[in-house]
C-alpha cells in the first residue's frame, strides 16, 4: 500500500479537473466552430404582412389582429389587438413573441428608424424593429 | 466498478456523435438543424454544468453517506437483481423528479434552460443546467441510499440514465420498432416533451422507460400531422448564457417582492402560474386548445355536410 498525501492527492484530482476542462472547452470551441461551417440553420425568410400574420396566429392562436406593421428589413413585427400589442423580433433562425400593453408599445423610443421595445421581461429584454415612423397616428392614443 | 462514472467516460461520444449529425446533416444524410450561437449556448450551458455542481457536491454527498449509514437493509452489490431493482427505482425516482420539475415552478426555474432552445438536435442535450443541485432535488434520490443501495450504486445508475438519454434529442431518428417504442423513451418520445404545441405540453417524462408515463397518463404519441415546434411557450429572446440560467429565477424574485404574500403560489405553483389568473399555465393553454378544438370541430362538420 502507497501512502500519497492528501494534499497531493486532492492537487491530481484538481489538475485532472482543469485537463478534462480544458479538453472540453476545446471540444466546444470546434463544434461551434464546425456548426458555424454547416451553414445548417432553419430557413427563416424575412416577415412580410401574410407571414407575420401566420406567426402571429400561432404564437397568439384565437387573438384577433386588427392591423400588423412588419419591420422595413423583415426581423419583426407590431401588430395591434384589442388593447395589446403583440410583438415578434427575430433571434437566431426563429422568432420570440410577446404581448405587451398597446400604451407601453406606443411610448417605446423611436430614434433613426429603429423602435426599441422595452419588454420588461428578463427572458426577452427588449425587441428592436425597424420601422419607417412610429407611433402610428391614428392609433397612437 | 465504485470510481466507474458513465458520464466522464461518454463525453468524446458526445463530442463525437454532434460532430457526426452536423456534417452529416450538411451531406444531406440526415435531418437535424444547428444554429450557431444557440449550438454556442448549448454547448456552454452543458461546460458550465459540470462545475455548477461541484460546490455543494460535499453536502449531497454527505446526505447520501448518511441515508447510507442509516439504511433498512443491506442490499448485496454483487447480486444481479440488485442492479435491476436499482435501474427500475432509479428510472421511477427520475420520472418524478422530471415531473415535479415541470410542473412546479421553483424546480422548473432550475430546469428550463434545458427546453430554452428553439432547436432540437444532440447539442440540445448538453444544455444542462447550472442550479440543479441549489435546487435540492438530488434530495429524491436519497430514500433509495436509505433503502440500502450505496451511494456509488445509484450515482452509476443516474449517470447510466444520463447518458441514455443524451442520444433520443435528435430530429434524425424518426421512429424505432413498436417494441421498442412501447417500452423505451425514444427520440419520437422525447421530441413531444420538448414541444411547446399545446398538445404536447407536460408529457413523456420519462428517463429510460416510457413505461411509467404510459402508467402515470402522461404518456402522448408523437402525431405525424402535428408537427413539434421547439422551445418554450415564451421562448427566449436572447442568447446571452446567464439570462438562460438564470432568468426563470430571477423571474420568482421579482415576483417575491412585488408580492410576498403570494411566496407559496411563486415557489410551488405551476410555471406561469400568478394570484389573479392573467398569466399561462400548461393546463390553461390546453384548456384553450381544447376550446379552439371543441369550436372548430363542428364547423368542419357543417362544411363537410
Amino acid at each position: 500500500m502507497t501512502y500519497v498525501p492528501a494534499d497531493a492527492s486532492f492537487r491530481a484530482v484538481t489538475h485532472g479537473l482543469y485537463i478534462q476542462l480544458a479538453g472540453s472547452a476545446a471540444a466546444v470551441a470546434v463544434l461551434v466552430a464546425v456548426a458555424a461551417w454547416a451553414n445548417i440553420a432553419r430557413s427563416a425568410p424575412p416577415l412580410d404582412e401574410e407571414r407575420a400574420k401566420k406567426l402571429l396566429g400561432v404564437e397568439f392562436p384565437g387573438r384577433e389582429v386588427e392591423r400588423v406593421w412588419v419591420a422595413v428589413d423583415g426581423q419583426g413585427a407590431v401588430a395591434k389587438s384589442g388593447g395589446m400589442a403583440l410583438v415578434l423580433c427575430r433571434l437566431g433562425d426563429g422568432f420570440v413573441a410577446r404581448q405587451i400593453p398597446w400604451a407601453q408599445a406606443v411610448a417605446a423610443t423611436f430614434r433613426d428608424g429603429r423602435l426599441t421595445i422595452d419588454l420588461r421581461d428578463v427572458a426577452a429584454p427588449s425587441a428592436v424593429i425597424s420601422l419607417p415612423s412610429w407611433p402610428p397616428k391614428s392609433l397612437a392614443a | 466498478m465504485k470510481h466507474f462514472d458513465p458520464v466522464t467516460l461518454a463525453t468524446p461520444f458526445f463530442v463525437l456523435t454532434v460532430l457526426l449529425e452536423i456534417v452529416f446533416a450538411r451531406l444531406g444524410w440526415l435531418k437535424a438543424r444547428y444554429e450557431t450561437r444557440d449550438t454556442a449556448v448549448s454547448l456552454t450551458m452543458g461546460l458550465i454544468s459540470t462545475l455548477a455542481g461541484l460546490p455543494l457536491a460535499a453536502v449531497v454527498a454527505t446526505v447520501g453517506l448518511w441515508a447510507y449509514q442509516h439504511r433498512l437493509f443491506t442490499i448485496s452489490t454483487d447480486a444481479w437483481w440488485a442492479w435491476v431493482a436499482v435501474f427500475l427505482l432509479e428510472d421511477v425516482t427520475y420520472y418524478g423528479f422530471h415531473r415535479i420539475s415541470h410542473e412546479r415552478r421553483i424546480w422548473w426555474a432550475s430546469h428550463v434552460n434545458h427546453h430554452s432552445s428553439q432547436h432540437y438536435n444532440l447539442g440540445t442535450a448538453l444544455r444542462q443546467t447550472w442550479t440543479g443541485a441549489v435546487a435540492g432535488t438530488w434530495l429524491l434520490w436519497v430514500p433509495l441510499m436509505f433503502l440500502g443501495f450505496p451511494p456509488w450504486m445509484v450515482a452509476i445508475e443516474k449517470g447510466i440514465s444520463l447518458v441514455y438519454q443524451y442520444w433520443v434529442h435528435t430530429e434524425a431518428i424518426r421512429r424505432l420498432p413498436a417494441w421498442f417504442e412501447a417500452v423505451f423513451n425514444t427520440p419520437s418520445h422525447h421530441r413531444v416533451h420538448h414541444a411547446r404545441n399545446p398538445r404536447y405540453l407536460d408529457k413523456n417524462y420519462a428517463g429510460i422507460l416510457i413505461v411509467w408515463d404510459r402508467m402515470f397518463g402522461t404518456f402522448q404519441a408523437e402525431l405525424d400531422d402535428e408537427a413539434c415546434r421547439y422551445g418554450l411557450v415564451h421562448n427566449l429572446g436572447t442568447f446571452n448564457p446567464l439570462r438562460v440560467a438564470f432568468h426563470e429565477w430571477i423571474a420568482i424574485a421579482q415576483d417575491l417582492l412585488r408580492a410576498p404574500r403570494h411566496a407559496l403560489g411563486w415557489l410551488f405553483g405551476p410555471p406561469g402560474w400568478s394570484p389573479d389568473g392573467s398569466r399561462e399555465t400548461s393546463a390553461s393553454l390546453k384548456a384553450q386548445w381544447t376550446a379552439r378544438q371543441a369550436a372548430d370541430t363542428p364547423a368542419a362538420g357543417r362544411e363537410a355536410a
